[in-house]
């Protein structure tokens, strides 16, 4: 067995651009599932039932169909419907950030019902409305709990978005696709790409344990 | 200041409170008492409507309870202190005091933060603004959360047994505040178990058991003279 170094030390700067990518699309669409799932994870909690309604749609359908199917229906099904081709990064992001914001919403949902329900009922008793007391009361309170299972969706979200490598878009896995066609070095570069994802995941499992224990110390609960 | 009229109210098929008729005054000092279970904090509970009566008319300082506008109207002249505090942790003592005033009555930051210095010297705490409340015993805690009510100048202020989750060394100093706020000529509605505070500063004690209003009366006569059974029954347990 020949492992070819060369090709890895000649094939690297074209895989850490990919990555690069990789990077971009998975902050990009965590920063959006965030927001996104803040919301639906509220609204899974309204006591307004067709909101509730709604936003259990959302969790269900997402959560309940692969990721892989969702990119398809959004690069290949929405164009046929809407008859506009959709460029790659942007269906990649969408696909992503949707995606991500229906476990996002379970997160935080579950965050906010872990908060003591005498908070709500101090913030109330003062005159805030079910609003103000969710921004300035729970949800403050809840972000500090769900920092590790948000750095876990974070890790998840980026090795799943080599999946959008099947519409052409080329982040990491589909520079080594494309490399690998050229090359036929499958071993050197499918390792290479399986390295650095793993630099990538380890450095984000490190950050949030960072993040963690600085909440901690600052944790006045 | 409190009209309650027929109110009831079910948890489930659990009749908790079967119709009460309650005329509270300005100024008043209402003591209520009873056995747990017997529906006394749910009645509380019901004059800021936490909770949600299943039947019965609540009026507060001449607002009816009965949208979401008027809800929150009412909540902004009732305070409330509960038996676990309830603070905000992630908030330090000021900020817990400041909070309201800013966000409901739209007072300026300075504005907030001289009311709440002045309050947190009222409960005796000035030097706590800093802190955070878990770095505060139970007593002071307590005492926070009162000033937190008083910040947003209420018209009547509801305790739900604000002194059993203390302590008993420092159940006197969360009394002492109520005390004065009482003197002070605060409306006052009260769930406890703290007799000599019913006996010092009650105008009215309310015995509450199985969801009705069994006895009523001044404080010292109710407890020389119980003219109920059941009253008679409870007090001879507790005092």
């Amino acid at each position: 067995m020949d492992y070819n170094f060369s090709l890895v030390v000649s094939a690297f700067p074209l895989l850490l651009m990919g990555a690069v990518v990789t990077i971009k699309i998975t902050a990009i669409s965590v920063t959006l599932g965030i927001v996104i799932g803040l919301f639906a994870g509220i609204a899974r909690i309204s006591s307004f039932w067709p909101v509730r309604a709604l936003a259990a749609v959302y969790v269900d359908f997402i959560r309940g169909t692969p990721l892989l199917v969702q990119i398809f229906i959004m690069y290949f099904a929405l164009p046929v419907l809407t008859g506009q081709r959709i460029d790659p990064f942007i269906a990649a992001i969408t696909a992503c950030s949707v995606n991500s914001g229906a476990y996002v919403a379970e997160i935080f949902r579950s965050g906010i019902q872990s908060i003591d329900s005498g908070q709500m009922e101090a913030g109330r008793s003062l005159g805030m409305t079910w609003v103000q007391t969710m921004r300035y009361i729970i949800v403050p309170q809840a972000f500090k709990r769900v920092i590790p299972p948000l750095g876990n969706e974070f890790i998840a979200l980026l090795k799943d978005s080599s999946l959008v490598s099947v519409i052409g878009f080329e982040e990491l896995t589909r520079r080594g696709q494309l490399i690998i066609a050229r090359t036929y070095g499958s071993l050197e570069i499918w390792t290479s790409v399986a390295v650095i994802y793993l630099v990538m995941t380890l450095t984000i499992s490190r950050f949030v344990a960072y993040l963690e224990r600085r909440y901690k110390i600052d944790d006045k609960h | 200041m409190i009209s309650i009229k027929g109110l009831h109210k079910s948890f489930g098929k659990v009749d908790v409170l079967r119709g009460i008729d309650l005329l509270i005054e300005e100024k008043e000092v209402v003591v209520i008492i009873g056995p747990s279970g017997s529906g006394k904090s749910t009645l509380l509970r019901c004059m800021n409507y936490l909770e949600v009566p299943t039947a019965g008319a609540i009026c507060v300082d001449g607002i009816m309870l009965n949208n979401e506008s008027n809800i929150n109207k009412v909540r902004e002249e009732v305070g409330m202190v509960f038996q676990r505090f309830n603070l905000f942790p992630h908030m330090t003592v000021l900020e817990n005091i400041a909070l309201a005033p800013m966000k409901v009555r739209g007072a300026s930051k300075k504005e907030a933060v001289q009311a709440a210095t002045e309050l947190l010297q009222k409960v005796g705490l000035e030097d706590k603004a800093a802190a955070y409340p878990e770095q505060l015993s139970g007593g002071q805690q307590q005492r926070v959360a009162i000033a937190r009510a008083l910040a947003m100048k209420p018209k009547v202020m509801l305790f739900d047994e604000p002194t059993s989750a203390l302590d008993p060394e420092m159940v006197n100093e969360v009394l002492d505040v109520m005390k004065k706020l009482a003197r002070e000529g605060m409306t006052m509605v009260v769930v406890t178990h703290e007799m000599g505070f019913a006996r010092e500063v009650g105008n009215r004690l309310l015995f509450v058991d199985g969801g009705r209003i069994v006895e009523q009366g001044e404080p010292s006569e109710v407890f020389a003279h119980p003219k109920e059974e059941r009253t008679k029954l409870f007090l001879s347990k507790i005092l």
